[in-house]
């Protein structure tokens, strides 16, 4: 038979093999150092540090655990955060991430290697992405094969979408969840396969694991469920699925069963159970009237289930969807009803660019890829086009959720290229005719990994020439879906292949130009967009040298050195986990929103005229506030450009004296110049941030670089608070309150008399004459 | 002396008779207005009277095909339907709170005199003496933050209101039978389109189609009401976090585009008879790849300004 | 000629008190402290030709042991405040005539010198000076310059505007301090200017103004009283100040710790709590005062009989700037701790529902003896166990047999959060008794819990069916394979 290009025939399919596996371990190997090399671009540009806000607490927590253990860890109250209310940490937060840095440490420390708690938080990320990168592949690898769960690992390698969450440092949940979810992912396809109750089990142990990581469990809780239901619908129910989904669900059985998120699971659960119990009267009455049972039975459950869960959820009897998972469906409730939600900025909708940034070439690889799994269409193959479309919806609703669509996008996309490459690598050449299929055609190992000769691949191309004469001879599954394909596109069996080397050379070099081309664009991306710890700002001079700025720790270390051990600090509630981390400070709200009270009385004292604001602080006893300020550095993500949702919060919970529209302009802008509203200018935040700005201009107008305005000359004044600290940039300010007066006058008069200003009589007093006689 | 007594005594009975009298002109005004009040400028003094024991929500807005007020349209049906709704109260109560609307038409001096710049406007005037007095005399300004529904602004205007507005979101008739037509005409068609239905390539369109709208940021310009197109017909928003609804569908297209000749490569090529149309396939759709990428990153880079790379063009 | 003569007698004379005066500064400054629970050390703010005016009451300032140095309100030195630092423990200032001083006093430094935990005495003029400033500033309401407080009863040959004022015409009330103790018999000359109290909680009156008395200007004989009086009635009073409610002698005490008590407002506060005493004229003060009879008719069976009595000015002048200089009325708070009940030594936090028992000891000076006793004397002391708001308050009852040591049991709430032991005891003419600390009350530990719950039987059914399930599903999970592969045999 002829070839595109000539082949060694004197090699045994063992030495093939052999190679084959050597070269997949070996480049294996390269993938995970990519992937873990990629994500110390921050360690490198910047330092061994702590990135972001949620992580500082993670990494708090997990020193907890580390020094005290985790019965104490369990018990943790947090008397410094929320002051005064505290915080139950120990029962209120997903453990898995500090767990599991925990028994490193303590594993590490076991075998007398003295490894810093820090360290290890930095870079658990890094080291899990290799995981993920491992898990990946064998999730691939059920899918299609070895080569393509290759190329699936090197995408979720180095794509964006993923190490945007995973960078050295960036210590938080995601960094191990998405592990977890592909390796349940892949346990329970596996089960799927197999109809093994040890990988159903293995998939719930896993499940578990996700569940102390990482509250994006719930998706695992609903795919699965799904996933089981359309293979039901499809009619493609089998012991296989009893087994795999009851060796799952069993465990999952103990969780919370009252949340609505685990409704479906327990539904899917008893359907299943019907359906089983129908299979196996099945084999007693005949197929016809068995297809009416079934039908019958599963639209009499499907009603009856519906119609019991929402007749519960109507009474109350399970909890209502948690505010976060409406604003999933209902993408207006947010914004409405929990301001703080939608005030987060991960939880914004997302735009085509970043879609495109994150993922580039996938992104239109994905389509392609779940087009392939639609031709053959196996049950895995069903259960990832399910997730593609669960997870690309959820993705442009947050953000954040982009996480959650890049696994299945690198899996699609490496099933759609690799079937492109094997489809053009394939040497053998099609004839009008084909005589008779060629035993073992091995093919050369070219310099692709992903090229190497594979057993399945040889059959796929086996099955393909016989498809030629033999319609009616034993053949793999995979024969059958190629078939079925075809002659569902109208094409009768012809042969399949490509003639020529040139057209092959064509295809190839495209496709490796592309690859080239992914590489390039991940490394930048990650290297300018993803590697910055939002802690540590970097700036570039007019030189092009890098200048750091580094406000933010120099503000913090000043609180921890020069402020009493039980200062309380208020800001607003991004910083307080920095505060706590870095200052060591109690505060009054931090980034786990759970109290929107506490909050909105942060934000009302912010929005408020000092004398309002100032009861409040020393009701909640505030020694400092501590403020973030860009105007002089051009540092937009500063409190001004927040002051708005601190309005908003703050009237939530007090329409009548907080109202959003009185900060603006009569003519509705958000102005801070001298047009700026009064509510503007008497707030709290106003005059702390504005503090003082005029002067550092000298006689040349003051302008805020953030809003490009100009600053009035007459800037504000404070009688409540006094300018405690600014920082070389100015980018934190933090003011301290004042005692009250010993006379017990209010301030602002006690600093008027300070002054020298004449108090004026309060009462008008007339002369009166007497005579002496 | 004696004449101020005489003058006190006089005032007294035509303050109340005053106030008394323009509360029952108020009464059936809004009892022929459907329970809105349509003001001019005399009305509206006498139903913000420094002196009045009831309470009132004034909408100021601008209904004039003029004006080209299109929130005022919007608005005015919510409003109407809360009014309607605070008729059904007791007389007793409901003659202590009063909805107005207030067209610039009719009185511009009212919306100089309150120097109002924009419409639609919601004002609460609370009661000055009486039973429901309030001790504001400032009219609070109702906060049009989460839409122009009439929902939120009945819950909002109850809080003013001597009890809570009776009000209830009238049933969607037209959609409730929508969805029972849609379905019994499933189920009727369901033996000619179950095909259809079974037909793997129908769910792979579908499932293709979603996928390419949502990763075209389809949910971003749902949730943030991006414009089909800029104000000045640019189609193309600038700023790497913004969009506009023409480009969902440019994106979504080239997107699909891509897929679609990565497919015709992988699965159609290959089973071409003759070599001659399957070499220029080839090197047609690979042409058709590298350029339409190139098309899309050089509109990439439009959005994202730092952008260092590029193909073809 | 004899004016002159006089003035140089005046002058040989001061010279010699002062020297007198330095003399005793020394022997008293190498002798034992005084009677003041805060420093010795006095600074006079007198114009060196009034000094022999007044020289019965420094001397009895002296005897008390302290340490009194004379200032002209011209004179550089000494400073009131160097460095920030105060100079001295107390200041009289009796210069009340004087418009003029020197610029390092004025109402700021007088302020600042509070802050700082100096007392004062202040006594007002008829002219303006820096203190018709000041006294807006501590609330008091002036009467405008050049008015003197005039009383016609009783009838007497003095002038009007020198009043009689008997001591028992002042009612204290019960819960505050009385200053003017009982020594002070009969009744205190005065003469100078009144005072109205605005409502400031920090402020009380020492000696009211007599009932009859009222305010009006001397300086001119032109007009009839019955005329001002009836134009004032006319207005209903309006701008007359007249009557008991008006003060010729009022106490201030300063707020410290009235802050948070923790984190930068941490500390008791209690050395630096200082005492003002604001008196209408410098005469109270005055040897003329001090020396002068007072006549009274006393009724007996044959008719009146005329007789004189000492006047009380030595011993209020004492009283007053005793109160003032912190001899009488001092408290203070030496320990607090609180444990559990049934246990002992402090725990650093309590479970929700814990018994909580709190003790305070709390002791006042004894002038007499210098020394601070303890004192179980206070009857309305409580403590208040808050967070945000307070969710207990309770009183704190003397312990007896430990005297000083005031106690109380209470259960804490059951509600978790850093909660605040807050003592705030303001009295009049007392020292203020503000103390807080903080303590986090936390849930129950995971294994504080009762084991089983009557709500939790969902959960425990789920998990037993569960594995229930589990056996019956490995049972049936054989059989099927068992059966399948009849069947696959069938086939």
């Amino acid at each position: 038979m002829p070839t595109a290009y000539p082949l060694p025939t004197n090699v045994s399919p063992a030495t093939v093999a052999n190679t084959a596996s050597l070269l997949r371990i070996v480049a294996f190997g390269l993938i995970s150092a990519a992937a873990i090399a990629s994500r110390l671009f921050a360690v490198i540009n910047f330092e061994s540090i702590i990135h972001e806000f949620d992580p500082w607490f993670n990494y708090r927590a997990t020193r907890v655990l580390a020094a005290k253990g985790f019965y104490e860890f369990w018990n943790w109250f947090d008397p410094t955060a929320w002051y005064p209310l505290g915080r139950v940490v120990g029962g209120t937060i997903y453990p898995g991430l500090m767990a599991t840095s925990g028994v490193i440490y303590n594993f590490l420390h076991y075998f007398n290697l003295p490894v810093d708690i820090r360290n290890i938080c930095v870079l658990l990320a890094p080291g899990f992405s290799a995981l993920t990168a491992w898990a990946t592949y064998m999730f691939t690898a059920e899918l299609k094969d070895p080569s393509a769960g290759l190329l699936a690992a090197a995408f979720i390698g180095i794509v964006p979408g993923y190490i945007s969450r995973s960078v050295a440092g960036s210590y938080d949940n995601e960094a191990i969840a998405i592990f977890l979810l592909m390796f349940t992912f892949y346990c329970w396809i596996k089960a799927l396969k197999l109809g093994s109750a040890f990988f159903g089990t293995l998939a719930a142990v896993f499940y578990f694991y996700m569940v102390a990581a990482w509250g994006g469990y719930a998706f695992i809780t609903n795919m699965i469920p799904v996933h089981a239901l359309v293979l039901l619908l499809m009619g493609r129910f089998s012991g296989r699925l009893y087994v795999a989904y009851s060796s799952w669900f069993r465990f999952v059985g103990f969780q919370p069963v009252r949340t609505s998120e685990h409704m479906g699971a327990l539904g899917v659960f008893g359907l299943l159970q019907i359906v089983a119990f129908a299979s196996l009267v099945r084999s007693h009455v005949s197929s016809k009237q068995f297809q009416n049972l079934l039908a019958i039975s599963v639209v009499t459950m499907g009603v009856l289930g519906a119609g019991a869960f929402v007749v519960m959820t109507y009474k109350g009897w399970i909890a209502p969807w948690t505010g976060r998972f409406y604003s999933l469906w209902d993408t207006g409730y947010a914004k409405k009803y929990i301001p703080i939600i939608a005030s987060v900025s991960e939880h914004q909708p997302t735009a085509w660019p970043s879609f495109f940034m994150d993922l580039q070439m996938l992104i239109f690889l994905f389509p392609a890829g779940v087009v392939m799994c639609f031709r053959d269409l196996r049950d895995e193959h069903v259960f990832v086009i399910i997730y593609a479309v669960v997870a690309s919806y959820f993705a442009g609703v947050m953000v954040r959720l982009m996480l959650t669509l890049t696994p299945v996008v690198c899996v699609s996309a490496a099933v759609a290229f690799s079937t492109l490459l094997d489809t053009y690598i394939d040497p053998t050449e099609p004839e009008a005719t084909t005589t008779e299929a060629p035993t073992a055609a091995p093919t050369t190992t070219t310099t692709t990994a992903t090229a190497t000769p594979d057993s399945k691949k040889i059959k796929k191309a086996v099955a393909a020439a016989q498809a030629g004469n033999s319609a009616s001879s034993i053949a793999s599954s995979t024969f059958n879906d190629i078939v079925s394909a075809t002659t569902r596109k109208g094409k009768s069996s012809k042969s399949k292949g490509i003639w020529g080397a040139d057209a092959r050379l064509a295809v190839l070099l495209n496709a490796i130009g592309m690859l080239a081309f992914f590489v390039f664009h991940c490394t930048w991306v990650t290297s300018n967009a993803y590697s910055s710890p939002s802690v540590v700002l970097a700036s570039t001079n007019s030189d092009g040298s890098q200048h750091i700025i580094d406000d933010y720790r120099e503000a913090y270390y000043w609180l921890r050195q020069n402020t009493p051990q039980d200062a309380v600090v208020m800001s607003w509630w991004d910083y307080g986990y920095q505060i706590a981390g870095m200052a060591d400070r109690p505060t009054l709200v931090d980034n786990n929103t759970w109290n929107n009270t506490h909050i909105a009385t942060v934000g009302k004292a912010m929005s408020s005229p000092e004398e309002i604001a100032y009861p409040i602080l020393r009701k909640h006893d505030v020694d400092y506030v501590l403020i973030i300020f860009g105007g002089l550095l051009g540092y937009s993500g500063d409190d001004i450009n927040k002051f708005l949702w601190m309005v908003r919060i703050a009237q939530g919970v007090w329409p009548d004296e907080i109202q959003e529209p009185n900060y603006f302009t009569p003519t509705g802008e958000y102005r801070v110049d001298d047009r700026a509203s009064d509510a503007m200018k008497n707030s709290l935040m106003y005059k702390m941030s504005y503090y003082r700005f005029a002067e550092l201009y000298g006689n040349q107008n003051a302008v805020d670089r953030v809003r490009n305005q100009a600053i009035p000359k007459v800037g504000p004044t404070l009688d409540y608070l006094d300018e405690a600290f600014t920082s070389e940039n100015w980018i934190v300010r933090i003011y301290q309150v004042r005692k009250e007066d010993p006379l017990g006058r209010d301030l602002k008069s006690a600093n008027a008399f300070e002054q020298g200003k004449k108090k004026k009589r309060s009462k008008p007093v007339s002369k009166r004459r007497v005579i002496v006689n | 002396m004696k004449l101020f007594a005489f003058l006190s005594f006089l005032a007294l009975p035509l303050a109340f008779a005053a106030s008394s009298d323009g509360k029952e002109k108020l009464t059936s005004l809004a009892a022929s207005g459907n329970g809105v009040i349509k003001l001019n400028d005399e009305i509206f003094d006498l139903l913000t009277a420094p002196s009045r024991d009831w309470s009132a929500s004034i909408q100021f807005t601008a209904l004039d095909k003029r004006r080209r007020c299109a929130p005022c349209k919007e608005f005015e049906p919510s409003w109407n339907a809360v009014a309607k709704a605070w008729t059904t109260v007791p007389a007793a109560q409901r003659d202590h709170h009063f909805f107005a609307t207030l067209d610039f038409d009719d009185a511009p001096g009212v919306f100089q005199k309150l120097n109002l710049a924009s419409a639609p406007v919601v004002w609460v005037y609370g009661a000055a003496r009486g039973p429901y007095q309030t001790g504001k005399t400032q009219p609070l300004k109702y906060d049009f933050s989460n839409g122009f529904e009439a929902g939120p602004l009945a819950l909002h205007l109850s809080n003013h209101t001597p009890v809570p507005i009776p009000y209830k979101a009238p049933i969607d008739w037209a959609r409730w039978m929508t969805v029972i037509s849609g379905l019994l005409g499933f189920a009727l068609t369901i033996r000619f389109i179950a095909p259809v239905l079974q037909s793997r390539w129908t769910w792979a369109i579908i499932t293709i189609c979603t996928s390419l709208t949502m990763t075209g940021g389809y949910m971003f310009t749902r949730i943030r009401g991006a414009p089909y197109t800029g104000a000045d017909g640019s189609w193309i928003a600038g700023g790497y976090q913004n969009q506009f609804g023409q480009e969902v569908q440019v994106v979504a297209l080239i997107y699909g585009t891509l897929a679609f000749s990565v497919v015709m490569l992988t699965m159609i090529v290959p089973y071409q008879s003759s070599p001659a149309r399957q070499r220029l396939q080839i090197y047609l759709w690979s042409g058709v790849l590298m350029l339409v990428f190139s098309v899309l990153v050089t509109l990439f880079r439009v959005k994202n300004r730092g952008y260092p790379f590029r193909l073809l063009l | 000629m004899g004016t002159r003569y006089r003035s140089i007698l005046a002058n040989s004379w001061s010279l010699l008190t002062f020297l007198l005066v330095v003399f005793i500064t020394f022997t008293s400054a190498t002798s034992s402290k005084s009677a003041s629970s805060t420093g010795d050390s006095v600074v006079v703010i007198l114009d060196p030709a009034k000094k022999a005016d007044y020289s019965i009451f420094l001397e009895e300032l002296q005897a008390k042991g302290y340490t009194v140095t004379i200032r002209a309100p011209k004179d550089e030195k000494p400073l009131l405040i160097e460095d920030g630092v105060p100079n001295f423990s107390h200041v009289v200032f009796l210069a009340s005539e004087t418009k003029s001083f020197s610029k390092d006093i004025n109402p700021q430094t007088l302020v600042e010198l509070l802050s700082s935990g100096t007392n004062l005495v202040l006594t007002l003029g008829l002219k303006q000076n820096l203190l018709t400033s000041l006294a807006p500033e501590f609330s008091l309401l002036l009467p405008p310059p050049t008015t003197p407080l005039v009383s016609f009863f009783p009838e007497r040959p003095e002038p009007p505007s020198v009043i009689p004022i008997s001591v028992d015409t002042t009612s204290t009330p019960n819960d505050s301090f009385s200053v003017l103790s009982s020594d002070v018999g009969g009744s205190i000359w005065f003469s100078g200017t009144a005072f109205a109290l605005s409502s400031n909680p920090l402020l009380f009156p020492i000696l009211h103004a007599p009932a009859e008395s009222f305010v009006g200007d001397l300086s001119d004989a032109s007009g009839l009283v019955s005329d001002a009086l009836a134009d004032a009635a006319e207005k209903g009073g309006e701008g007359l100040w007249a009557g008991s409610s008006l003060a010729v002698v009022a106490g201030f005490q300063t707020l410290v710790g009235g802050g948070t008590g923790h984190g930068t407002d941490a500390g008791s506060g209690l050395e630096q709590q200082a005492r003002v005493a604001w008196v209408g004229g410098a005469s109270l003060f005055s040897d003329e005062f001090a020396k002068k009879q007072i006549v009274e008719k006393v009724h007996q069976e044959r008719g009146m009989k005329v007789v004189g009595n000492a006047s009380g000015n030595k011993q209020a002048a004492l009283d007053i700037t005793g109160w003032a200089f912190q001899e009488r009325g001092v408290l203070r708070i030496d320990d607090v701790s609180h444990h559990k009940l049934n246990e002992s030594g402090a725990v650093e936090m309590y479970t929700t529902n814990d018994e909580i028992v709190y003790t305070v000891h709390i002791s006042s000076y004894n002038p007499s003896t210098r020394k601070w006793e303890p004192s179980s004397g206070l009857k309305d002391l409580q403590v208040d166990f808050t967070m945000l708001d307070p969710y207990v308050r309770t009183a704190l009852l003397p312990v007896r047999g430990k005297p000083g040591a005031y106690s109380t049991t209470f259960r804490a709430p059951d509600q978790h959060g850093v909660f605040k032991f807050v003592i705030n005891y303001k009295r009049k003419g007392f020292t203020h008794l503000h103390h807080t600390m903080t303590v986090p009350v936390v849930p129950p530990r995971h294994d504080g819990y009762p084991r089983f719950l009557s709500a939790a039987w969902p959960y425990y059914a789920g998990a037993i069916s569960t594995s229930i399930g589990f056996l019956l599903f490995c049972t049936l999970y054989l059989a099927g394979e068992a059966k399948e592969e009849k069947k696959t045999k069938k086939e």
